[in-house]
């Protein structure tokens, strides 16, 4: 570029001073080097509720240079109004019209050059009464844009016009009409799916997208993509596109720096003039972008070792890991005493009883039931880190993230109540050789209690456990497992202590006729048990799927039941019922493992006060100044839903809450969600619950897993 | 005929990967930041991976930018580089402006533009082929970046939370590298590991 060229830009850039900045308040038009802009009004039957009412900036760009659409790209900003109105008015968001893409080398931005108008509708409520002088409506908007070539200059202007109330503004009705064809209409979409959803499915560091409901004339064109939320995708890749009948799809790569993992991506398409909008609905998980967990220079130096064939040094291992054992003892033993392990009390109740003063059995019984216990718990965790080394984004629980699994639990659950409750016995069912095998060896029965009781406490995290759960996803395979088993132990320790003592046999009540209405009475809490877990299922896909999985049950416990009977009755009601059921199974699992249509999704729904969280409205929050709590949730774990319905239902906690200004945040994790696991690591948990406080200028506070109300207040009103 | 189609289709790919290397180098948030030598403003050359053991800053910036301007006139920038500096924290300022730009300045009035304005880099690297700006895939200046001891990419992303050219919305912001370099020093993982860089478009040499 020659010298005079840079001497012309240096006089424009202290030109810009002069000329983006001196404009007096009450003009229409602001002129600088690179653009003309002008507030333009749109009022055919003057300011009135009800009437069309539209103001503009309209820009006029100098030849090479361009402004920004709502997504800038690359780089830049887009266009920002602030409008001061009088009272009653209020303006709407800028309806931007559909943008070209402008490529500068190696990278691209969606903008506008030429000239564009950015209009921008008015809402007068139906209480606004001017005075009878007042004839006109007084508008002033600042307006800040960012003007680029190669080079940028970002540029502001205040503007000031009068619009008539009761006369008709419609001068500039051409410049309306050409924004108003400008904008990007919605895709064709029908009720019930006829016009299957437009998605955008994640695979290989690319998105597959399809849009569905193009107009027919567009058909087979190419197409200009782009997406409304921006750092998703690499704005100047490569990307391919084609035609798959009425289906218009591309392949567009994902930016390795992605900073946006949406549920919903808005994207527009273009043929070069007309635009066409359409929410795509995202298919598969984001790949995390979240940096490895540090590691400390010890663990550092041991993996070094390791790698090197060296063994370690042999120093025992840091308090770290002594308190996380610790941890683990105590949180499995209170682990009893959350409300999800209680049906499985109850079948241990009738297992106790039911050995009455053989101490042996006893004895044998407590120590398989805890061998079971045990080894779920390490089978159970072992699985979770071989997962998260393959690098999926799970935590604690995660296993009850599965809709398959919580409908497997609830026919469990089912059979085990139906057993109770007498309608069945096993032997009844079993071929004989199996039965008596069971009845001989009351070990393995004990044994299975074990893992019984695991499979369905494991979502629970109990006090304690929550600390020692998240160091143990840090820890090196062989420590992280002692941690699990140690907590196995503890939550198997009362029975296993109970059944080595003589004298616990002393004050169990003698077996009677009292042992069968028990058990039939401890049907009923495995029958809640069930209602729980449709509950969760109804939470993670939809009515549609909780009803299908009701109907299951109905048809698996017909099934159950004719097997109890004899002759011919079994042989034809039996087989009606296994035709029955495999009907509904091939009918009903795929609505169970169905996600929810968006509108039943809970997950993005707010609900009364609270919000629905992500990492970046935190961030915003607490970047105003505002305290922000948040809770960490899932349908289905019980510890949390206790305290959503006790101490965050309660009176004082919300007034304390609303007084400080808290804003009330809630991430809900009943489905699997890679962006609420990499929040709960970075808080050095890996289940839920965990309740959150941030505020400006501290660390967030993480509270208890069983929420006290005195807690939440403390915390809330700490300087 | 046949036997020369692979041999096109060779050359072709190889035509194609040569227009394209950095691409796909451009690296993820958790993997490892490739490697670079650049000089400084004296001519030294500084590597990257000289600084194992260390968290490393990257800063794209170009005195030409306005928003470059923004955050060293109000002070925001160099304040940022002090405060890092003070903790161990190795800061390289790297302008990849192409010489061919009317932005571009020379190295040694860029360290003078620096110095006025009290701001303290451990180096200001040069990179007017651009060959270290694509490779990390920096779009903006302002654009950083933060650096592991294990030399793996930890932040990418904009100065702070607010994309605006008004050097008073720099108080409300969260200022990101600062929040990074504060969490990772502390052994945590980073909160926002990627953001929105916002500001000008980097100057780059076509076909670099």
């Amino acid at each position: 570029m020659s010298a005079f060229i840079r001497l012309l830009l240096a006089t424009w850039f202290l030109a810009l001073g002069a000329s983006a900045h001196a404009q007096a308040p009450g003009r229409s038009v602001v002129t600088t080097e690179q653009v003309r802009a002008e507030l333009l009004a749109h009022a055919p039957e003057g300011v009135a509720a009800g009437r069309p009412v539209w103001l503009g900036l309209q820009l006029t760009h100098k030849p090479e240079w361009h402004t920004y659409w709502k997504n800038s790209g690359d780089s830049g900003l887009p266009t920002q109004l602030e409008w001061t109105l009088p009272p009653g008015v209020l303006a709407g968001d800028i309806q931007w019209p559909v943008p070209v893409k402008i490529p500068i080398g190696s990278l691209a931005n969606y903008g506008y050059e030429g000239t564009v108008l950015l209009p921008v509708p008015l809402e007068i409520a139906p209480d606004f009464k001017p005075s009878m002088l007042a004839q006109e409506l007084d508008v002033r908007l600042k307006a800040s844009w960012l003007v680029c070539r190669k080079e940028c200059i970002p540029e502001e202007g205040e503007f000031a016009i009068k619009l008539p109330i009761r006369g008709s503004t419609g001068l500039n009705a051409q410049a309306f009409e050409a924004a108003f064809a400008a904008q990007p209409k919605p895709v064709l979409t029908t009720p019930g799916k006829l016009i299957p959803d437009s998605t955008a499915e994640i695979a290989d560091g690319a998105l597959n997208v399809r849009v569905q409901g193009l107009p027919a004339s567009v058909r087979g064109r190419k197409l200009e993509f782009f997406p409304e939320t921006p750092e998703v995708i690499q704005t100047a890749g490569a990307w391919t596109q084609d035609w798959n009948g009425a289906v218009w799809t591309a392949k567009v790569p994902l930016s390795p720096q992605r900073a946006a993992s949406p549920a919903v991506m808005p994207v527009v398409v273009t043929d070069g003039k007309a635009g066409w909008r359409a929410e795509l609905k995202v298919v598969g998980h984001w790949p995390k972008t979240a940096a490895p967990a540090a590691v400390s220079p010890a663990l550092e130096e041991a993996l070094r070792n390791n790698a090197a064939g060296k063994p370690a040094a042999p120093a025992g291992p840091g308090i770290g890991f002594f308190a996380a054992l610790v941890g683990a003892l105590v949180g499995g033993l209170v682990l009893n005493l959350m409300p999800c392990v209680f049906p499985v009390l109850a079948i241990k109740v009738v297992g106790f009883a039911s050995h009455g003063g053989d101490t042996r059995a006893r004895r044998l019984s407590g120590a398989a039931y805890t061998g079971g216990v045990v080894l779920s718990f390490v089978a159970l965790g072992g699985l979770m880190l071989a997962l998260r080394a393959a690098g999926e984004q799970l935590g604690w629980g995660f296993q009850l993230q599965s809709p398959l699994v919580v409908a497997a639990l609830a026919a469990l659950f089912t059979l085990i109540a139906l057993n109770l409750a007498g309608v069945f016995e096993f032997g009844s069912l079993l071929p004989t050789a199996v039965a008596s095998l069971e009845a001989r060896h009351p070990v393995g029965n004990a044994f299975l209690s074990g893992v019984l009781a695991v499979a369905i406490a494991s979502p629970c995290t109990a006090p304690f456990m929550g600390a020692s759960l998240g160091l143990a996803v840090t820890l090196p395979p062989a420590q992280a497992l002692a941690v699990f088993a140690v907590l196995g132990l503890g939550m198997a320790l009362p029975y296993l202590a109970a059944s080595l003592t003589p004298a616990a046999a002393r004050w169990l009540p003698r077996p009677g006729a009292w042992m069968d209405v028990f058990r039939k009475l401890m049907a009923f809490p495995m029958f809640a048990t069930v209602a729980w877990l449709v509950w969760v299922l109804g939470q993670q896909s939809g009515i549609d799927g909780a009803g299908a999985l009701l109907a299951l049950l109905v048809a698996m416990s017909l099934l159950v039941w004719t097997l109890t009977l004899r002759g011919r009755a079994r042989m034809v009601l039996s087989g009606v019922a296994v035709l029955g059921l495999a009907a509904l199974a091939w009918a009903a699992l795929p609505q169970i493992a169905q996600p929810p249509a968006p509108a039943q999704q809970t997950a993005a729904r707010a609900e009364g006060e609270w919000q629905p969280w992500s990492q970046s409205r935190v961030e915003e929050l607490v970047a105003e100044g505002r305290p922000v709590f948040v809770d960490f949730t899932a349908a289905w774990c019980v510890t949390c839903q206790y305290n959503k319905k006790t101490t965050l239902a309660n009176r004082e906690v919300m007034a304390g809450l609303k007084q400080a200004n808290v804003a009330l945040l809630r991430a809900d994790w009943t489905r699997r969600d890679p962006a609420i696991t990499a929040a709960l690591t970075a808080l050095g948990r890996s289940g839920v619950p965990v309740y959150v406080f941030y505020k400006k200028g501290s660390a967030p506070v993480v509270l208890s897993e069983v929420l006290g109300v005195e807690e939440v207040l403390s915390v809330v009103s700490a300087p | 005929m046949l036997p020369r189609r692979p041999f096109i289709a060779a050359c072709s790919i190889a035509a194609l990967a040569s227009f394209l290397p950095a691409a796909h180098a451009v690296p993820a948030v958790g993997q490892a930041a490739p490697d670079f030598t650049l000089s400084d403003a004296n001519g030294k050359a500084v590597k990257l991976s000289d600084f194992r053991g260390k968290h490393v800053v990257l800063e794209w910036t170009n005195p030409g930018c306005p928003y470059v301007r923004k955050h060293y006139d109000s002070g925001n920038m160099p304040a940022t580089q002090r405060d890092a500096v003070g903790k161990g924290v190795v800061w390289l300022s790297i302008n990849s402006t192409e010489k061919g730009s009317y932005e571009y300045m020379e190295p040694a009035k860029l360290v003078a533009w620096q110095k006025e304005r009290d701001s303290a880099p451990t180096h200001v690297l040069l990179d007017e082929e651009g060959t270290t700006g694509r490779a990390f895939g920096a779009r903006t200046t302002p654009h950083m970046y933060i650096v592991d001891p294990q030399g793996r990419l930890v932040y990418a992303g904009g100065i702070d939370s607010i994309p605006s050219s008004n050097p008073a919305d720099i108080q409300r912001a969260t200022n990101y590298v600062k929040q990074g370099l504060s969490e990772a020093l502390a052994g945590k993982q980073i909160t926002a590991a990627t953001t929105r860089p916002y500001g000008c478009s980097v100057k780059y040499k076509s076909g670099a």
